[in-house]
């Protein structure tokens, strides 16, 4: 009894473990498909919806104003927007209003909140965050392991939005040409868009430590952490984007994972689990 | 060496003070029986030692290492409060996730081992929402038996079971300790069935510990009493209330004398009285009782 020994419990150990416990969890989740689904009906509506409603006027009965309603021109447009590399061109592509640069794939970082706040909450509201923490001193592996999760998680709901859309496409008789750029820019504006979960993921993930079982607090303190981030989206990730937006996008995702997950890793360690 | 070593042990809440300075030791093996009032410390203690919550100040060790030991923390199980268990899910499928959390190898082997050790294994397909509060203790001593723990933390495990479910925790509490020197810590409230099992005690009372003992210790401390009969209990209390100086009356309408007097000389005491005792019995006081004394001795 004296010399009681443990088994060595690696860091690589705990993260395995760690990892399978939270791919289990995410794939047998009910609720990510829905938002799977979600993403992938998302599109079809938007597309087909204002292809139908395009160069239709809404007339405002009280002042007799007319508005005509601009629907999309190509699919690629529900994906992102062209950049140029003026810096007044770049400032107007940030701040376009209008429903065409409003309802694209950029409010899914919005939406990912969602999935990753109630992936998280659950941990706690159903007590199970008491089997993970007292068989782990450090919560390193749960910060990392929920990050790569949550991220494959968005990441599937990026790419449900991109079939939806080009299924939305199909179907509305929208053009698939390419003006501005071409296919290469495409997969790397893609690749941007998907590496660009990976700067969202760990802001949500500390607002959903900090919240705990509270999934409607975290989702809200998320949505309005990531609003900041919000506007910046169409220049990170144009339609004509090159490596350097996925490098750029790789690099703040790398920084804000580090950062924010220490973070994270800093409340569960000085905040109550329970 | 002990399983689990604190000292001066102190959490607050806000302006609330839950542990004022706790000491605690449980020696390896032990069957430590962890007792105290509601909202005494008992599962804020049980919490810090599993790491769930911070304490204020004070240190705890684990096997001798620090509690944030990554390799000690991992051979640790837990039922606090009520299992961890996601309620949409089956048994079967909350087993498998705590035995992938516990990185076990052969999981379903283990799984079923567990469960047939609680009597469970016919209901793994359940729902653990569809469960009964009964079950649901059962599917949680299970879930912190996987991966053969060294230590196991029990917040009111027996709470819920039926009279074949507090036997069956007891035989598999009692086989852990003695045949693979798993060290126990459970605290309740159904002190007779604790009683049983428990081989170390520990007293709470408003955040201090009270009172650490072995269960022999504690035998040894437990008073003896002279429990009679009479036709007339009034008069027989009143004459020997006199005498000696603490004299019951017991719930089942026995007069119990807790002096160290020689039962002849009660008998022949009454006798000269004119009360002829009609039963009489010499025993000791059990747990419960002892546990309710140290209380009211503490509160005054």
């Amino acid at each position: 009894m004296e010399n009681m020994k443990f088994d060595k419990n690696t860091f690589g150990k705990r993260l395995r473990t760690m990892l399978s416990v939270d791919f289990r969890r995410m794939f047998t989740m009910p609720f990510l498909y829905i938002m799977v689904g979600i993403c992938l009906v998302m599109p079809i509506l938007i597309l087909v919806m204002t292809t139908m409603m395009d160069g239709s006027v809404s007339v405002n009965p009280q002042t007799g104003a007319e508005t005509v309603i601009e629907g999309f021109d190509n699919v690629w447009q529900i994906i992102g927007t062209v950049s140029n590399d003026s810096t007044a061109s770049t400032e107007a592509v940030a701040m376009d209003m209008s429903i065409t640069a409003m309802c694209n794939i950029n409010m899914l970082y919005f939406i990912i909140a969602v999935l990753v706040c109630v992936f998280v909450s659950a941990d706690f509201r159903s007590g199970y965050a008491k089997n993970l923490f007292t068989v782990r001193a450090k919560k390193s592996d749960y910060i990392i392991s929920k990050t790569l999760v949550c991220f494959v998680g968005g990441t599937m709901m990026i790419l449900a939005f991109l079939i939806g859309a080009m299924l939305g496409g199909a179907i509305s008789g929208l053009p698939f040409e390419m003006i501005g750029f071409g296919t290469g820019e495409l997969v790397m504006c893609i690749l941007s868009k998907v590496v660009l979960v990976s700067v969202f993921v760990p802001i949500y993930l500390l607002m959903s430590v900090i919240a705990k079982q509270k999934s409607w607090m975290s989702i809200l303190l998320s949505m309005m952490v990531g609003m900041f981030l919000f506007m910046m989206i169409p220049m990170l990730t144009p339609l004509n984007a090159t490596i350097m937006n996925v490098v750029l996008c790789l690099l703040g995702g790398v920084l804000l994972s580090v950062g924010m997950g220490a973070i994270s890793q800093l409340t569960l360690k000085k905040k109550d689990i329970l | 060496m002990n399983a689990i070593e604190i000292k001066g042990l102190t959490k607050n809440f806000g302006q609330k003070q839950a542990l004022k300075g706790l000491d605690m030791t449980v020696p390896v093996g032990a069957i430590y029986g962890f007792i105290g009032e509601n909202g005494s410390g008992k599962s804020t203690t049980e919490k810090i030692i599993c790491g769930l919550l911070h304490q204020t100040d004070g240190s705890v060790k684990i096997f001798g290492r620090e509690q944030n030991d990554a390799d000690v923390r991992a051979k640790m199980g837990v039922l606090i409060e009520a299992p961890g268990c996601f309620p949409n899910y089956s048994v079967w499928n909350n087993m498998m996730l705590q035995a992938a959390n516990l990185g076990i190898t052969n999981a379903e082997q283990e799984v079923v081992k567990v469960l047939k050790m609680v009597r469970m294994e016919g209901a793994a397909s359940n729902k653990y929402k569809n469960c009964s509060l009964g079950m649901k203790q059962r599917i949680g001593i299970a879930m912190a038996l996987l991966g053969n723990p060294r230590l196991l933390v029990l917040d009111e495990p027996i709470n819920g079971l039926d009279a074949d479910g507090m036997r069956i925790m007891r035989e598999v509490l009692c086989d852990l300790a003695e045949n693979y020197g798993v060290t126990i810590i459970i605290s309740s409230h159904i002190l007779g069935e604790l009683e049983k099992i428990a081989t170390h005690y520990g007293i709470v009372r408003g955040g201090k510990m009270m009172a650490e003992m072995t269960a022999h210790e504690l035998e040894d401390s437990c008073r003896t009493y002279i429990a009679l009969q009479t036709k007339d209990m009034n008069r027989a209390k009143m004459l020997l209330g006199c005498k000696y100086s603490r004299v019951e009356e017991d719930e089942a309408r026995y007069i119990r004398v807790y002096d160290e007097a020689a039962p002849e000389e009660i008998v022949s005491y009454l006798y000269k009285e004119g009360i002829v005792v009609s039963e009489l019995s010499t025993d000791k006081i059990g747990l419960e009782e002892y546990y309710i004394d140290l209380m009211k001795e503490g509160r005054q």
